[in-house]
């Protein structure tokens, strides 16, 4: 899995870059990043959503599936290959899904609000937004719990802390040996 | 209570401020070598490193430019704060467990020391270290001078100070700074970053409750207000649009392992294993603070678009009319507090990876060793680093603000492009090289910089962090991948198998 792993994520890494370029080439839009408030001075507004979104709106909503994705796979790379079971793949998918859901909603919740108008409401933001804040902040919620709960299973068992034991041991008898070489044999 | 508003404020700083020199007398006579006063001889608590990672993350930035932005163009900023769960789980998934058993492997008290460890390369070291004195430089400049300002805004409400000039409140604050760095060293700033990171999260908290009862109808009447006059500004990608809020999601998100001063301070901690409980206090602390950012920039929008509120003269002034308008005179000394606290966790935070990167790793690349007696010239580096940095903001306020613009592309995203990937993925992946880890670097450096000097601008908001982030991941991978690969040390390779 190492192996390979390394190439998914430079390959996911190369399609990003690509995605950017065509979004960069794509044709533009009057301000597609945002222009000044006509009465309140320091605001910016957005405008036309559907204006910016209309050349872009695909590949940008790919770009991000791509990141959470190369969230997940770099996520993986933290872990040693041995511990990369089945078990620990299982719960970084069902992590991944989640934030892919997570950014569906967000991204067609905006497409439907910029068609029909109307929104709902969740704890105070537009239901789209709401996807966004409490979603994007609560998605990667699992990652955590995966490193806190797993910890002793996924990333430093008692095994791996015996072998850093018995390197810095060997680091100490090094240093010992350097400073009294008599004592060598 | 109300008459003495501007007392209570002052002293409410003043009593945080004794609270830092305090703490700088105390941690001096804990400090007794380099290894003490840079990495506080690795010998942290959970809660203190978690406190420190958290509180270092979230600087002046976070209490006065994050309510501006989300002021300013809305939702588009959240995007900085909402992907800190990422950000938190990817810096502890790559980067702490291994980064804290290189330095006790090889006795490293800095970043550059930890990748010359692991490329075995000392223009690696020598390439990180040139990155952090220059991005040391802008961050610093900005932080003082953003202490400053709100230090002047504070005493210009007292009759005795109306006068104050800002060259004097840079003078004090700074002093103040330099006084518990150069005594106390890392073991004073952590000790600091406890009870600064507490007053954010306190803060924060009250600042939210707050903000929720400005309007009869909440958030949600905020929101609406917003909603009615631009909608874009309240969905979820904000008057800046999709792709400049996903140019945060990424530099954020992926950035924050990227961030040699926090990243640093996992290498402070006692137990590895405490690494597991780290994490989650980490995290919860940021959530807590960054509400503040997020409900005074909203609630000011809306406060300002329905005619509560006069408009601003500069959105970074979201902050200070929220607290002189909206709260009690109490709440507005703890929030006016952890700004301070907020600002000086991260000025020292950089004043101590500076001082590393300029007394222990650039002599060591050049000369192959450092100097000697690195304790005594660690404290005079200190000293003249803030100096240096407090000129800086001086010349770059009142002359030109050129200079600090420049070093301040050597920000969060210039750090995230040139560290990430040699950092993260290369203390994960044993094929990472040295050519890898030197174009990656280089290239980033080359865009962010570049881009800031031409004046180069992206379509639909991209920014040159991301393209340079983008970039500096495939060329990291693409030339380690095409180049020989490396031979490393054999501890370094035992450990990455661990």
């Amino acid at each position: 899995m190492r192996s390979k792993l390394i190439y998914i994520i430079f390959a996911v890494a190369v399609l990003m870059a690509a995605i950017l370029l065509a979004i960069c080439l794509a044709e533009t839009v009057p301000d597609a990043g945002g222009r000044a408030h006509a009465e309140i001075p320091g605001l910016q507004v957005g405008g036309d959503g559907a204006a910016r979104l209309q050349y872009i709106g695909p590949l940008a909503f790919i770009f991000q599936c791509l990141l959470l994705i190369q969230i997940a796979l770099l996520s993986l790379l933290g872990v040693a290959e041995r511990y990369r079971t089945s078990e620990l793949l299982a719960y970084m998918g069902g992590t991944l899904a989640i934030t892919l859901f997570i950014a569906w909603k967000m991204f067609s919740g905006h497409s439907a609000f910029l068609d029909t108008g109307e929104t709902g409401y969740f704890m105070g933001f537009p239901t789209a937004t709401a996807w966004q804040t409490y979603g994007t902040w609560l998605g990667a919620i699992p990652l955590i719990l995966i490193y806190s709960f797993g910890f002793n299973k996924f990333f430093y068992t008692k095994e791996d802390e015996e072998k850093f034991n018995a390197l810095l041991a060997e680091k100490a008898n090094k240093l010992s040996e350097a400073k009294n070489p008599d004592r060598a044999t | 209570m109300e008459a003495f508003r501007q007392e209570i404020i002052i002293g409410a700083v003043v009593g945080y401020m004794i609270f830092c020199v305090l703490t700088g007398l105390w941690a001096m006579r804990r400090t007794h070598n380099s290894s003490d006063f840079f990495i506080a001889g690795r010998g942290l608590g959970p809660i203190v490193v978690s406190l420190a990672l958290f509180s270092s993350t979230l600087s002046g930035f976070g209490f006065v430019g994050g309510p501006g932005l989300v002021y300013s163009i809305g939702v588009s900023s959240f995007w900085m704060v909402v992907i800190s769960s990422c950000g938190y789980a990817l810096g502890f998934y790559l980067v702490a467990k291994r980064i804290r058993m290189i330095a006790e492997l090889r006795d490293c008290i800095s970043l550059p020391d930890i990748v010359a460890a692991r490329y075995g390369s000392e223009a690696v070291r020598f390439m990180i270290a040139i990155t952090i004195v220059l991005g040391v430089m802008g961050y610093l400049a900005t932080q003082i001078l953003a202490m400053a300002v709100v230090m002047q805004a504070i005493l210009s409400g007292t009759e005795a100070f109306a006068n104050v000039g800002l060259v004097t409140c840079v003078v004090i604050s700074s002093a103040v700074l330099i006084f518990y760095c150069v005594t106390g060293g890392i073991i004073a700033s952590v000790y600091t970053d406890v009870v600064q990171g507490s007053i954010m999260i306190v803060a924060g908290t009250l600042i939210l409750f707050t903000a929720m009862n400005v309007f009869d109808g909440g958030i949600q009447e905020a929101t609406s207000i917003i909603l009615a006059d631009d909608y874009e500004t309240v969905m979820p990608y904000g008057a800046a649009g999709i792709m400049a809020s996903l140019g945060w999601f990424f530099v954020f998100g992926l950035g924050l392992a990227g961030q040699p001063h926090l990243i640093t301070k996992m290498m402070m901690n006692k137990n590895i294993r405490d690494n597991r409980s780290i994490l989650p206090m980490s995290l919860f602390g940021y959530v807590m603070a960054a509400l503040l950012w997020i409900s005074i920039g909203i609630v000011m929008r809306a406060a300002v678009i329905d005619g509560v509120v006069d408009p601003l003269a500069l959105p970074d002034d979201a902050a200070s009319v929220f607290l002189s308008v909206f709260t009690n005179p109490l709440l507005a000394g703890i929030v006016f507090a952890g700004l301070f606290a907020a600002i000086m966790s991260t000025s020292d935070a950089f004043l101590n990876i500076g001082t590393a990167a300029i007394i222990h790793d650039i002599p060591k690349a050049i000369r192959g060793k450092s100097i000697e007696n690195e304790l005594f010239w660690a404290r005079v580096v200190t000293v003249l680093l803030a100096i240096v940095a407090a000129s800086f903001a001086l010349y770059s306020h009142f002359r030109d603000a050129t200079l600090v613009a420049l070093l301040g592309a050597f920000g969060w995203g210039t750090f995230a492009a040139s560290i990430f990937p040699v950092v993260a993925v290369g203390l994960n992946w044993k094929e990472a090289t040295v050519a890898g880890a030197v174009t990656a670097i280089g290239t980033a450096l080359t865009i962010n910089f570049g881009s800031q000097l031409a004046g180069i601008t992206f379509p639909y908001g991209v920014s040159g962090q991301l393209v340079a982030f983008v970039s500096s991941m495939v060329l990291f991978i693409g030339v380690s991948l095409v180049t020989k690969k490396p031979v490393l040390d054999n501890d370094i390779k035992l450990m990455m198998d661990i």
